[in-house]
């Protein structure tokens, strides 16, 4: 208990320097939660969605079940040749995948991965625990597209510019349903604190707003560019979008923060609408510590799962239908939903 | 060449850093040097075989059907043969890709575009030549608008031969070209 | 019903003197040659007075020995009456020139194109006579005359050389080497034409516009081919299109190889259908060689040449599945799979996958094995299960719906006019079908329907391609049930000389109307093979298709027409 004492004194006596120390240690765990997560999204993207296609997927590396298949990407990407083309505009161009993982590290900062549950009382696991993190996290999901509008841009090619146009069209679309919707959430958790959203949930607001979930589900899935709302990078349209022109690792960079960004994202999803952490506690030494992690982690893998089958069995729209539905469809019935979150909130309440 | 070709810093600051000194060497020539020994030390020791275990398990192609062996391509891509076992998947940039199959005839007239194609993808790379058009002209050998000699363009590591070879021949030049690179055989020496 | 000798009596008395030669084959066929000075009346007098609203393409011959070349243009209808007129064009060798059809049928422009640069005849009145298939070293050097010099041309040792554009980029040319221009196979000075860029840049009128290119090399093509769109914003404005990155010159190659080596390369034109294309050439030599085919022969071939078409729509289908949704989207996979299936079948009969070579003059090369019936009653009722569960499926997407309705859309009356075919034109409604209107084999006897659409947009085509998979195997089981036992090959030999003479036999290629004109001259060698690609006439017509869609839409309208650029080049 020494160490421990002797840590919360220095704690009293130096509460700014504790505050970097722990901040410091945090962003390094965390990125590396995130990073490696991430990883897994990739790899189970390519499992699962191989599985749906009826073949095998990835199969030769790291066992059968082609775990490091990804490792290898990573180290073939990383000795590629690095091309940056001749007429691009090259400090937009380098920065932009930079820019993206800044994004996504943000909206790691803020977001809780979990809880353990000590002594009857859950502790968050949040690197900064802001007042106002729900919409934070929100607004830095869509940092994201200003990324995609760097490389598309930047890269001065016809493909790109289309592609980034498209995201950027897209993503002011749908920003603001998914605002709205982070609101009614907050109205009726009585606080934009995520842990304190999540810990307000006794019926998840999934129930409480069915409206307000579908709304974010799919502003979610715009904000993450998936199919069907993957029009910025359309492949068999405007070849690879945004990122045609990105090769190597910069390459692996923003594909990369698209996955990050999907695992962010359904983390997001689970906090606010799923319950987040809770669920009964499991009566085992231990796992009782953990099993706030636990049903966080399966709520994830079930929405991660589900934005697979969604990929799988949808097709593409285009996009003058996604903008048609984000701007007609989704921002009233968002403001819909705000208004009857208020109600019954209130009533509640 | 400047710093900032390599490292992300504005190119306006480019001349700024000319000046700068290190041990009394420019930095430049210093970060030229140094990169160069990691090169060498790369190239020499059990790193560049990490390298090629990367690069030979995860070989992107370029989804370029030509001639009748393309729909064997597509094939081959597809769920029957599935080559994304072999981690061998399609992309439709060439930045993005490591290997390019020729799939089929190359006209006088698709030639400059394939080249194209062929300089855009970054290194390394490598190219298979799927089917007799590749190889050698094929059915079309006396045509007045086929090129024959692709090995004169082409650095072609795997030949393979059919008309048009079976997926499951794709999957074995595939392989074959799998042992080249770990094996550091391959035509351009990676 | 109109037949053959009305038709010439018909021109005849509406034209007295315009005739000068003539041939009534059958009922179905008439060969007539006409004035050039009179070629344009009689055939807006065919068009307007008979019916013939289908001009379905034309081919040039180079008769050397007799110092003229020919064009004979092809003509039909779409279902009035079942006669093809093949009328024949006289002009002399030197500065050949005949009377253009452009102002009557709009898409002779392409087939009119094509003989100019192949031939050098050329057009009066044509709009645009620039090369289409050739590249730009080629021009004026005429291939496909018959005293063109490039044959055989070994190009081995020949190398591009780069060459820096203006704008700083690397292309690649192959200047003519003295050898060559001393030889005559490329000549040195070749007259002067704008590019297709230069072409193509002169369209752009604002800054808000640009020309995307799609292809050469571009996930929507099915195999080489330029589509360019100029673009504004989202929105297209205008197609252009660039064919003939895989012009092979199979038509060349074939008049240099002898009859029996031909069916080689009908298999290589188009590689998803090559039955049906080993087929075409077949008939049209066996029509001259006065043939007939056994029964268990014609049946066989009808069974091959059906489960042909189901894999060709199947695969057709999966990749316009993989442009519209992506290629995570999981049902192509699943039609692939299925395809697999019957691509096995027809593996157990022909030994190969994609090019058969299985069609002989008179017969086919072996016998059905002896489980093949059993095997295709597992495996029929599957794909056909499968089948409906995907017509349903697209039925009820809603996202497929909305994507995909009242886009493309080609009216009946459009699409008979530009002269396209297969499903992408019963799709509009026009019940033409090559099995019906010039009926082979054993088609007469069997039992199918026509499959049409009715509105002609992308959702209508892809829905008839499926059905069409239907209607296939209801064929083939009605086949299998009555196929007799026999020979399979005729029992006399078939001689290595094929008499003079000459025939245009039609197929339903899974992608339409395939046609291929057969000249003999009475040697071991074809003097001439034309191939009406129905590829090639679909392809004409996707420009003006193009025209105010988005740019999403492009890749499923291009998609929705199947395409197999191979045969659309040869
Ligand atoms: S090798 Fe044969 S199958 Fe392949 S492209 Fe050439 S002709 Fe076609």
């Amino acid at each position: 208990m020494d160490i421990i004492d002797s840590i919360s004194q220095f704690a009293i006596q130096e509460p700014a320097l504790f505050a970097l120390i722990i901040g410091i240690i945090g962003a390094a765990v965390i990125s590396g939660v995130v990073n490696v997560g991430a990883m897994l999204v990739i790899w189970g993207e390519r499992k699962v969605l191989s599985d749906f296609c009826n073949r095998f997927g990835p199969n030769r590396v790291g066992g059968r079940w082609g775990i490091l298949q990804l490792g290898a990407d990573a180290i073939k990407l990383f000795t590629k040749e690095d091309i940056i083309p001749g007429d691009a505009d090259k400090g937009v161009y380098v920065w932009a995948p930079i820019v993206a993982s800044m994004a996504t590290m943000l909206v790691a900062a803020a977001i809780p991965f979990g809880a353990l549950h000590i002594g009857g009382k859950d502790y968050p696991l949040v690197v900064a625990n802001m007042d106002i993190s729900a919409f934070y996290v929100e607004a830095a999901l869509s940092l994201m597209a200003i990324a995609v509008f760097m490389a598309g841009y930047s890269s001065n090619n016809k493909y790109s510019i289309l592609g980034a146009f498209r995201g950027i069209a897209r993503m002011i679309a749908y920003e603001v349903p998914m605002g709205v919707c982070v609101i009614a959430v907050a109205v009726m958790a009585h606080s934009l604190n995520l842990v304190e959203i999540v810990q307000s949930q006794t019926l998840w607001y999934a129930f409480a707003q069915p409206l307000g979930f579908a709304i974010f589900v799919i502003a979610l899935i715009t904000d993450l560019g998936r199919i069907p709302f993957d029009q910025s990078e359309a492949e068999e349209e405007i070849i690879s979008g945004y990122n045609t022109e990105y090769s190597g690792i910069r390459w692996g960079l923003l594909y990369f923060q698209e996955y990050n960004n999907a695992l962010l994202g359904s983390i997001l999803l689970s906090l606010l609408f799923l319950g987040g952490w809770q669920g009964p506690i499991i009566p085992i030494p231990v796992l009782d510590i953990i099993s706030p992690l636990i049903w966080l982690f399966m709520k994830v893998v079930i929405v991660l799962w589900c934005l697979i089958w969604v990929r799988a069995s949808l097709f593409r729209l285009r996009i003058d239908q996604v903008t048609d539905l984000g701007w007609k469809w989704m921002l009233p019935l968002s403001l819909l939903n705000l208004g009857w979150a208020v109600v019954v909130g209130s009533y509640f309440a | 060449m400047g710093i900032s070709d390599v490292i992300p810093v504005p190119v306006a600051i480019d001349d700024e850093i000319e000046k700068w000194t290190i041990f009394g060497q420019p930095v430049a020539e210093v970060w030229f040097t140094t990169t160069e020994k990691i090169h060498q030390i790369i190239e020499m020791g059990p790193i560049k075989n990490i390298f090629n275990w990367g690069r030979k398990n995860s070989v992107y192609f370029l989804m370029q059907p030509m001639g009748c062996c393309g729909v064997e391509m597509f094939v081959f891509g597809a769920a029957p043969y599935d080559s994304d076992r072999f981690g061998c998947i399609p992309r439709n940039t060439p930045r993005q890709t490591d290997v390019m199959i020729m799939s089929g005839y190359i006209t006088r007239k698709y030639l400059p575009v394939f080249k194209n194609l062929w300089e855009e993808m970054p290194e390394p790379k490598w190219c298979i030549a799927i089917g007799e058009c590749a190889i050698s002209g094929g059915p079309f050998y006396d045509s007045y608008n086929i090129i024959q000699n692709t090995a004169d363009y082409f650095p072609i590591d795997v030949f393979i031969p059919g008309c048009p070879p079976r997926p499951e021949q794709f999957l074995e030049g595939l392989i074959n070209l799998q042992e080249k690179i770990k094996q550091r055989k391959d035509k351009r020496d990676y | 019903m109109t037949n053959a000798s009305e038709v010439l009596s018909s021109i005849q008395s509406a034209f007295p003197g315009a005739v000068l030669d003539s041939r009534v084959e059958s009922d179905r066929r008439l060969w007539a040659t006409i004035d050039s000075k009179k070629i344009l009346d009689v055939c807006k007098h065919l068009t307007n007075k008979l019916n013939f609203d289908h001009y379905s393409g034309s081919a040039g011959v180079d008769w050397i020995a007799r110092n003229e070349m020919e064009v004979v243009e092809i003509m039909a209808s779409h279902g009035a009456h079942k006669v093809v007129a093949m009328l024949k064009v006289k002009t002399p060798r030197e500065n050949p020139s005949v009377k253009s059809l452009t102002g009557l049928y709009w898409n002779a422009n392409w087939y009119e194109r094509e003989i100019w640069e192949m031939f050098g005849i050329n057009f009066e009145g044509h709009p645009e006579l620039y090369p289409l298939l050739l590249s730009d070293q080629l021009i004026g050097s005429w291939p496909w005359r018959k005293d063109f010099k490039g044959y055989p041309d070994l190009t081995t040792g020949e190398r591009a050389v780069a060459i820096t554009t203006p704008e700083g980029y690397t292309e690649y040319r192959f200047p003519p080497t003295p050898a060559e221009v001393e030889a005559g196979t490329v000549v040195a000075e070749r007259p002067k034409y704008p590019t297709f860029r230069e072409r193509e840049e002169r369209e752009i009128k604002s800054d808000s516009e640009m020309i995307m290119h799609l292809g050469p090399q571009h996930a929507m093509v099915p195999g080489p081919f330029l589509l360019d769109v100029l673009v504004e914003g989202e929105r297209v404005k205008k197609g252009f299109l660039d064919v003939g990155y895989i012009h092979k010159g199979i038509e060349k190659i074939m008049e240099n190889r002898t009859w029996l080596q031909g069916i080689v390369y009908t298999d290589r034109m188009c590689y998803v259908a090559s039955l049906s294309n080993n087929e075409c050439y077949c008939g049209a030599v066996e029509k001259i060689l006065g043939l007939e085919v056994p029964e268990r022969a014609q049946y066989i071939r009808v069974i091959l040449e059906e489960l042909s078409r189901i894999q060709s729509h199947l695969i057709g289908t999966g990749e316009f599945l993989t442009l519209v949704a992506g290629v995570g989207y999981a049902p192509w996979q699943y039609m692939i799979i299925d395809r697999e299936r019957i691509i096995s079948l027809i593996e157990s009969v022909t030994g190969a996958r994609l090019t058969h070579t299985f069609v002989r003059f008179g017969g086919v090369r072996n016998d059905l094995p002896d489980d093949f019936a059993e095997k295709c009653k597992t495996t029929l009722p599957y794909i056909k299960s499968r089948v409906n569960e995907f017509i349903e499926l697209f039925a009820q997407d809603a996202i497929y719906q909305k994507r995909m309705e009242n886009v493309g859309v080609l009216s009946a009356e459009d699409a008979k006019r530009v002269g396209i075919a297969g499903p992408a034109l019963r799709a509009s409604g026009v019940a033409y079908d090559m099995r019906v209107e010039d009926p082979i084999l054993v088609y007469p006897d069997l039992d199918f329907k026509v499959i049409v659409g009715t509105k002609g947009d992308c959702a209508d085509r892809v829905d008839c391609r499926l059905r069409e998979i239907l209607e296939s195997i209801h064929i083939i089981e009605q086949c299998l049930d009555r196929i007799p036992a026999g020979p399979i090959k005729p029992e006399a030999k078939i001689p290595k000389k094929v008499p003079a003479g000459e025939a245009y036999y039609r197929v339903e290629d899974p992608r339409g109307e395939m046609g291929m004109y057969v000249i003999s001259d009475g040697g071991d060698k074809p003097y001439r093979v034309k191939v009406r690609g129905p590829f090639y006439a679909t392809l004409q017509t996707l420009p003006p298709l193009l025209e105010g869609v988005y740019i999403a839409d492009v890749v499923a309208i291009a998609g929705s027409m199947d395409g197999c650029p191979s045969e659309a080049d040869r």
